[in-house]
């Protein structure tokens, strides 16, 4: 029964139940409007948006450090507000913020997560070399961490998050301000971690992060949650294929100019063009079928192609459609980021 | 309880409250037996003013003890109290910048989403600051009578009137006296939540405030505005109930109270001073620190 409370010994299926959460800040601030969330046990889910869309206010009311202003949030089937001690004694939450104390080691660190959650003293040695050994800091266990890279602070703050196995574990912006290799570090680590059961809720502005790790995701926009669902789903949903172009003259005017051709074109349909660092991006249900056309019209307006790439649509493709016509900012592509800028 | 179930969700067992304070004591000790900083404010710099301002001002300051007191006192048993709450003042002022610090890294979040009971995460932390405060303390004792039976050959009874339980006495007034700073130091930072003003605020107090108080000299020789000011200075009931118990006489100027007898008639005011004091200041710091961990939004 999912989302019951657990206290008459029926299994909750649940991990995460949030209902209609709302959080309104003292200075009349409104960071979260109706955000419904359920996330089953062994998920890996996925909390992505822009900046400012209130990621880090809902994982917060998540994990107890806010109570909601409405609604309500069960994890684990414990309520985050008449029972927090069972809520807190249950997760790991990873803050967006590097939370080590830099003047410990990585092992005094570990042993002082180890005292706060209460893990047997017979268990603690065993379990610090494990962590230790699963992020890589063996090394470096007994060197104060103050001198270390943002990497190996930010996975050490990630063992200290697991040293009691939480059930749940909730990540805000883990990745941020990483180097590609230290993501990707991180990356199998999380996934090792849901592999051994662990529920995993991440946060994140990637979309290629949300795309590679989740099972299934909310997009959040302005304290709401716009769409919710698997990767695949999301991205079929949109219903639309890509065509990236790039031109040989990548300046703003010629830009502009492909741009307008394509918008003028009828062959696309409803098409959404969008430039790029090199060229133009044309998103619509038709484009495949249309291909022909677009090279036609863009030859018969002197405009060159030097590439081009005709895809299935990326996550970042379904957030565009998903908030077309909104002003907000769209969240920042991953790795392999393409630069987009949204025209119409 | 579903905890007792085959598909229960497993839990952290939660400490007992005791066990909580010991963590977060042995943190916080961990951390300030790292600081260098304090190995300077509670060795070396008692040293430096100990030794200098015998040197400086001993010379110069007998006529001064001499008009006062009856009995013949070398500066260094005069000065000694001074030094120790000097070096109390500093220590407990400086108590907020590891809470501000705290919260700059995160660590302070980290706690209150774990199961830790919060008053005693805060506990643990004031006990280890009063641990330091014991120990230096202990240590400027003991200096300043090397440095009394260096200059004048003279025992420790010279040096301690009340012995013992004097000594203890002394342990006493600097931890109520430390905690009335402590307070302060915790509120400057969770007001300011900047560590740079909350190490400000300490230095500005710590110099000026020692000036205008009983410290270095008896008030009977100082300008009458200091005498003034001196009333309304926590210093000078920290520095008179010290001085006191080590010279075992009533050495209060700034109240006169006569109903106690002996270094009582000093040391009762000025510990009812002080402990009012501190429940005001470390009420308001309390109330401060609950504000700041509760998960209310509106």
């Amino acid at each position: 029964m999912p989302g019951q409370p657990s206290h008459d010994g029926t299994e909750t299926e649940l991990a995460i139940d949030a209902q209609d959460v709302h959080v309104t800040y003292a200075d009349g601030t409104t960071a979260v409007r109706g955000a419904t969330l359920r996330v089953e046990r062994g998920e890996f889910f996925g909390f992505l948006g822009p900046n400012g869309a209130g990621k880090t206010t809902t994982i917060k009311t998540l994990v107890t450090l806010l109570h909601p202003t409405d609604g309500s949030v069960r994890i684990n089937g414990y309520d985050t507000v008449t029972e927090p001690q069972a809520v807190r004694e249950s997760i790991g939450y990873m803050a967006q913020e590097t939370s080590i104390d830099r003047e410990l080691s990585p092992r005094e660190n570990l042993q002082l997560t180890c005292e706060l959650y209460g893990v047997p003293e017979s268990e603690r040695e065993d379990r610090i070399a494990e962590l230790l050994d699963l992020v890589d800091l063996e090394a470096v266990a007994d060197t104060r961490s103050e001198t270390f890279s943002g990497g190996m602070k930010k996975r050490l703050d990630a063992a200290t998050v697991l040293v009691h196995r939480p059930p749940v574990v909730f990540l805000d912006e883990p990745t941020t301000g990483l180097d590609p290799e230290a993501r990707l570090r991180l990356w199998e680590y999380f996934e090792r971690i849901n592999e051994r059961g662990t529920t995993v809720f991440l946060t994140t502005q990637y979309l290629e992060e949300a795309d590679q790790l989740c099972d299934r995701l909310s997009l959040l926009q302005d304290g709401q949650v716009i769409a919710t669902g698997g990767p695949e789903q999301l991205k079929s949903e949109v219903g639309v294929d890509v065509i990236d172009l790039r031109l040989a003259d990548a300046t703003d005017e010629a830009k502009q100019h492909a741009t307008q051709v394509l918008q003028r074109l009828d062959a696309v349909g409803d098409a959404t063009v969008a430039t790029t660092t090199g060229g133009v991006t044309v998103r619509s249900p038709a484009v495949r079928e249309a291909a022909s056309e677009v090279f036609a019209a863009l030859d018969d307006a002197g405009i060159a192609v030097e590439s081009f790439d005709v895809r299935s649509p990326t996550l970042d493709d379904v957030f565009l459609a998903l908030t077309e016509g909104s002003t907000e900012e769209s969240p920042a592509t991953g790795v392999a980021s393409l630069g987009t800028e949204v025209v119409q | 309880m579903s905890d007792q179930s085959a598909n229960a969700v497993q839990r952290a067992s939660a400490n007992s409250p005791a066990t909580d304070v010991r963590v977060s004591f042995k943190r916080w000790l961990v951390k300030t037996a790292r600081n260098p900083y304090v190995t300077f404010t509670s060795l070396v710099q008692p040293i430096i003013f100990l030794v200098l301002f015998v040197e400086v001002f001993g010379a110069v300051s007998e006529g001064a003890l001499a008009e006062v007191f009856a009995g013949d006192i070398n500066y260094v048993t005069y000065l000694t109290p001074a030094i120790v709450i000097m070096s109390t003042l500093s220590s407990a002022a400086v108590s907020g910048i590891g809470l501000v610090d705290d919260m700059e890294e995160g660590m302070f979040e980290k706690v209150l989403v774990s199961p830790m009971n919060r008053s005693a995460m805060f506990l643990g932390k004031v006990l280890s600051e009063v641990a330091r405060i014991v120990v230096q303390t202990t240590i400027i004792l003991v200096l300043g009578y090397v440095l009394l039976a260096v200059k004048t050959g003279d025992s420790v009874d010279a040096y301690l009137q009340t012995g013992v339980a004097g000594f203890l006495g002394v342990i006493g007034v600097t931890v109520v006296f430390g905690g009335v700073f402590m307070a302060y130091s915790n509120i400057v930072a969770l007001v300011t939540r900047d560590q740079e003003a909350t190490i400000m605020l300490a230095n500005l107090l710590t110099f000026p405030l020692v000036f205008v108080s009983s410290a270095f000299l008896p008030l009977e020789v100082l300008p009458g505005w200091i005498e003034t000011a001196a009333v309304a200075n926590p210093i000078t009931y920290g520095v008179d109930s010290v001085r006191a118990i080590m010279l075992g006489e009533d050495v209060m100027t700034v109240l006169d109270v006569t109903a106690f007898g002996g270094l009582w008639n000093t040391v009762v005011p000025s510990i009812a001073v002080l402990v009012g004091c501190l429940f005001v200041l470390g009420g308001f710091a309390v109330r401060l620190l609950r504000r700041a961990a509760r998960a209310d939004v509106q």
